[in-house]
């Protein structure tokens, strides 16, 4: 609750934040005190109210997991027709408790079967089997008469089925629901699940850099969706007393999506508002509904091309102009994040360093003076259970006609900075992303010890302790940079993924200790003033010491750095050296590509050289200044390099 | 009798599976040089099939001026298409979906026009190019409409085959999608080459439209369906390959036909459905699949 008061402390009109939803919450709960309380009315209340679970559950999949279930209609009816022949058939037995449970865990059934084989290939297969799927089961129970055919169930025809629950009172117990379905979707969100759907959503070789099992990631998505868009079946069987083919077709799918992107996939209320919008129109402007494809067609290419992030997005910003919100992007004292910063650590952040996120040191400022603490020690945390060296063999790779990585050798050793230095095109990336499992092998080995790497999912590579960047920095932009490097944190406290959503307590000791843990190394890169920055609103230098930080939050034995010093300030440059140099003394192998030639030979202990996917040289800095062949390849001269002075 | 039975569902499920195969080939032909996949394509369709009903049930057109208005019609609509919901997501660098929600979009609105124009008419027949006639071999009836489906997508298969094979700009059109930098850097005009493919598209679901009309008779609303179907056809031959469209056309479209017959009839759809989610399973690259579908 402390929460709370810190946001009602800032500025004059925080309160709205908090006083509009909840007055649209009361507004939702006296709708039948202001539009009528028929009984036919509720039902059609509460049809969109069943409806707007469904968009909550479609919004976990695809807003934020980034997994386009179009077709959740499908798992919807499915839940549905299960929830319904259920009290057909035990009309004594079945409440609305029981149609919700039934129709989860059919719904979530269903959801797999459609997401265990789309999901191998991913992508849009996904959205064009689940609504090919959405097509399929209506068509399907219009002809089958165990499911009533054509006119389908009529539960209030059922003799000796009498729901306890009716009237206003239901209508009450179905918005609740609602708002239960999406404070556990914000729960969820903002758990260590809902960081790896963002992860995976934004890169899936990201997410799979810091550990994250896409494939089963996904699953996870799917199937959370699944199991409420089920329940959500149990919801509207149980106020309508009916299901039938018409009740869920393949038209509805996509008014569901219409709904989700003109509210704003990937928030919480963005979806609800939408969904209220659309469906709400077409529930209850029936006169036009011939039309409505036209219109929603239309509302839906609209905001796909020119507000992909929704009315909500908008409504953001103008809450930001109005002073409602607090400015996004900025680490304002008092907002979210000034409750983490607890003040010994503020005291001590380094000198020189603005102490507090004021004006000058805004977005777009990078690191201008150097942090002077010390920085502490990384020991690898990951990993640390064996003492072997990173060893590349014989490792070869061809695209095409090109052989890009030929018969390369070379070792890592814990403890020591490995230097991969060559032009360009001759096979450090596709070297690196080699063992990282972006590629496989066409020959050779690739293991940390004697464990082979070669035959692992580019995850277990992570999970064997290889933390890595990215030549061009992969950062979930719509997060802040704090947001970023707790996921990394989060491969390693382990727990299990319902105690962090449900805040059990060892959920709420692990959250907090990965937020703890990101803020401190983040803190010690003399990031503090970035913390709460959006990463799209931060400059190139500043995301690769952000991308710098999620690595070494992975606390790894191993950290592949692929130029991380391009387009770094002289400042950043030196910050990176150190760094370096601290995970080696640390007891961290680092294998750093660069073209800062200079910066390689004075940190590193071994250098590789590569020409044309071929190892050309390697040996330590002294020889490599002495050698002539790298010096021809590289400057067209013959004599060795000279020793900088 | 039962060889017979047979046999005249395999001819109806070449002639429907030639219509799916059609439309994956269309689809092939975009995503080839866009990376795009248009869902709009059976809808497309639909729009091609309601021209057809006005030129040759209301109108009473010759059959060639029908063909020409439908090519106009469904080009013209691709182009539009690719104008107001594909450009600016091919301009937009980075990942997403954003062009798959513009293109359901688009195929909602022609779907919807479509069946506000066509109104509350019932369904007719619509003559077919070689009449309405069928022919009997060794005791199986089959139709001559059946018959132009599947030569009409023959056809187009190898004149596509032919197109990307030896010609200069079918090999552009493949390289567009490798890299568009690198093409750009080539002298390939990108938004060209995307639009060219559009038109290309357009052809040949027009030509779709001109031979599944006498099928499936002037029904307008089921445009997702056969987009959908299209892209199982797709799914089960593999991407990328154009031949897999045709072969995974044929065998969604006797497989469907071959469901009824057996297993249990009116639910072919569900055939379909258990098909595609068999092969992904076991192969997801499909039969005949080259290459993986890029990660998006």
């Amino acid at each position: 609750m402390s929460d709370i008061a810190q946001r009602l402390q800032f500025g004059g009109r925080t309160w709205l934040r908090w006083a509009i939803p909840a007055a649209l919450i009361i507004v939702l709960y006296i709708v039948p005190q202001l539009g009528g309380s028929s009984q036919f009315r509720l039902g059609e209340y509460e049809e969109v109210l069943s409806f707007l679970v469904i968009a909550v559950a479609l919004n976990i999949a695809m807003g934020y997991g980034g997994q386009y279930i179009l077709g959740i209609t499908a798992v919807f009816a499915v839940g549905a027709y299960g929830a319904i022949l259920a009290a057909k058939y035990h009309p004594q037995g079945i409440g609305l408790l029981a149609m919700c449970v039934i129709g989860a865990v059919i719904g979530g059934v269903g959801g797999m079967i459609i997401g265990l084989p789309a999901l191998r290939v991913g992508g849009f297969y996904l959205a064009l089997v689940s609504l090919f799927a959405a097509l399929a089961i209506p068509t399907v129970a219009q002809k089958w008469a165990f499911v009533g055919a054509d006119t389908g169930i009529p539960l209030y025809a059922v003799l000796g089925y009498s729901p306890k629950l009716s009237g206003e009172l239901l209508y009450v117990i179905v918005v609740s629901l609602v708002l239960l379905a999406t404070l556990f979707s914000w729960a969820l969100v903002h758990s260590r699940v809902g960081h790896r759907f963002v992860a995976l959503h934004t890169s899936e070789q990201l997410a799979t850099s810091i550990g994250i099992t896409a494939y089963r990631t996904k699953l996870l998505a799917i199937g959370i969706s699944s199991v409420l868009a089920g329940a959500a079946g149990g919801i509207y069987v149980y106020t309508q007393q009916f299901f039938a083919p018409g009740s869920s077709s393949v038209n509805f799918a996509v008014l569901l999506l219409a709904g989700m992107v003109i509210g704003g996939g990937g928030s919480i209320t963005g979806p609800l508002i939408g969904g209220a919008i659309i469906l709400g129109i077409n529930q209850f402007f029936t006169s036009l509904q011939q039309y409505n494809g036209i219109v929603f067609g239309v509302l839906l290419l609209l905001f796909a091309i020119f507000l992909p992030n929704g009315l909500l997005a908008r409504l953001n910003v103008l809450g930001e102009r109005l002073g409602i919100n607090p400015p996004r992007g900025l680490g304002v004292p008092g907002g979210r994040l000034g409750a983490d910063l607890d003040p010994a650590a503020a005291a001590a952040a380094p000198v020189g360093a603005p102490a507090a996120p004021v004006n000058g040191s805004g977005p777009g400022a990078g690191l201008t003076t150097k942090p002077a603490r010390q920085l502490p020690a990384w020991p690898p945390v990951i990993g640390a259970g064996d003492s072997g060296a990173l060893i590349v063999e014989g490792a070869r790779r061809a695209f095409g006609g090109v052989t890009a990585v030929d018969n390369v050798d070379l070792t890592v050793k814990r403890g020591q900075i490995h230097g991969l230095i060559g032009s360009n095109g001759s096979g450090k990336t596709t070297l690196l992303n080699l063992i990282s499992r972006f590629y496989s092998l066409d020959a050779g080995q690739i293991r940390i010890g004697s464990v082979r790497l070669d035959d692992k999912p580019p995850h277990a590579v992570a999970r064997a302790g290889i933390a890595r960047t990215f030549q061009s920095p992969k950062l979930m932009l719509r997060e802040t940079a704090l947001e970023n490097v707790i996921p990394a944190v989060e491969l390693r406290v382990r727990c299990l993924g319902l105690e962090s959503v449900l805040r059990l307590p060892r959920g709420i000791r692990v959250n907090r200790q990965a937020r703890a843990e990101a803020l401190e190394i983040l803190q010690t890169l003399g990031l503090h003033h970035v913390l709460a920055q959006e990463a799209s609103a931060l400059p190139h230098g500043t995301r690769r010491l952000v991308e710098l930080a999620r690595a070494i939050a992975l606390r790894p034995s191993f950290v592949l750095l692929d130029e991380p010093a391009a387009g770094l300030s002289p400042v950043e440059l030196e910050l990176l050296a150190e760094v370096c140099q601290n995970l080696a003394r640390s007891g961290v192998g680092v294998l750093l590509i660069e073209h800062n030639v200079p910066m390689v030979l004075s940190i590193a202990d071994t250098v590789t050289c590569l020409h044309q996917g071929k190892t050309l040289f390697q040996g330590t800095p002294e020889e490599l200044r002495a050698n002539t062949s790298v010096a021809s390849v590289f400057l067209g001269i013959d004599e060795p390099l000279e020793t900088p002075s | 009798m039962a060889v017979t039975l047979f046999l005249t569902a395999l001819v109806a499920g070449l002639a429907v599976g030639s219509v799916y195969g059609l439309i994956a080939l269309s689809y092939t032909v975009l995503f080839n040089s866009t990376s795009i996949f248009n869902i709009a394509q059976g809808d497309l369709m639909m729009a091609g099939v309601l021209v057809s009903y006005f030129c040759l049930d209301r109108w009473h057109l010759p059959q060639v001026v029908a063909l020409l208005a439908i090519i106009a019609v469904v080009v013209a609509l691709s182009l539009i298409e690719e104008r107001v919901a594909v450009r600016p997501f091919l301009r937009r660098p980075g990942i997403g979906l954003g062009w798959f929600i513009a293109t359901l979009a688009f195929s909602l609105i022609i779907e919807t026009v479509a069946s506000n124009i066509y109104g509350q008419n019932p369904v007719v027949p619509i003559p077919g190019a070689l009449g309405n006639g069928t022919f009997t071999v060794a005791g199986v009836h089959v139709a001559t409409k059946f018959i132009l489906a599947f030569v009409v997508m023959i056809v187009v298969m190898v004149e596509l085959e032919i197109f990307y094979k030896r010609t200069w700009l079918g090999t552009a059109m493949r390289g567009v999608a490798e890299d568009r930098e690198v093409a750009a850097l080539r002298g390939i005009d990108a938004l060209r080459i995307s639009r060219l493919a559009f038109v290309i598209a357009g052809l040949v679901t027009a030509l779709a439209a001109f031979v599944v009309a006498p099928i499936v008779s002037s029904d307008v609303t089921v445009g997702l369906t056969y987009g959908l179907k299209g892209f199982i056809a797709l799914a089960i031959g593999g991407f990328g390959s154009l031949r897999g469209c045709v072969i995974g056309g044929l065998l969604l479209g006797v497989a469907e036909q071959m469901f009824d017959l057996y297993v249990t009839s009116n639910y072919e759809i569900l055939a379909a459905l258990i098909l595609v989610l068999i092969v992904l399973a076991v192969r997801p690259s499909g039969l005949f699949g080259t290459r993986a579908v890029r990660q998006v």
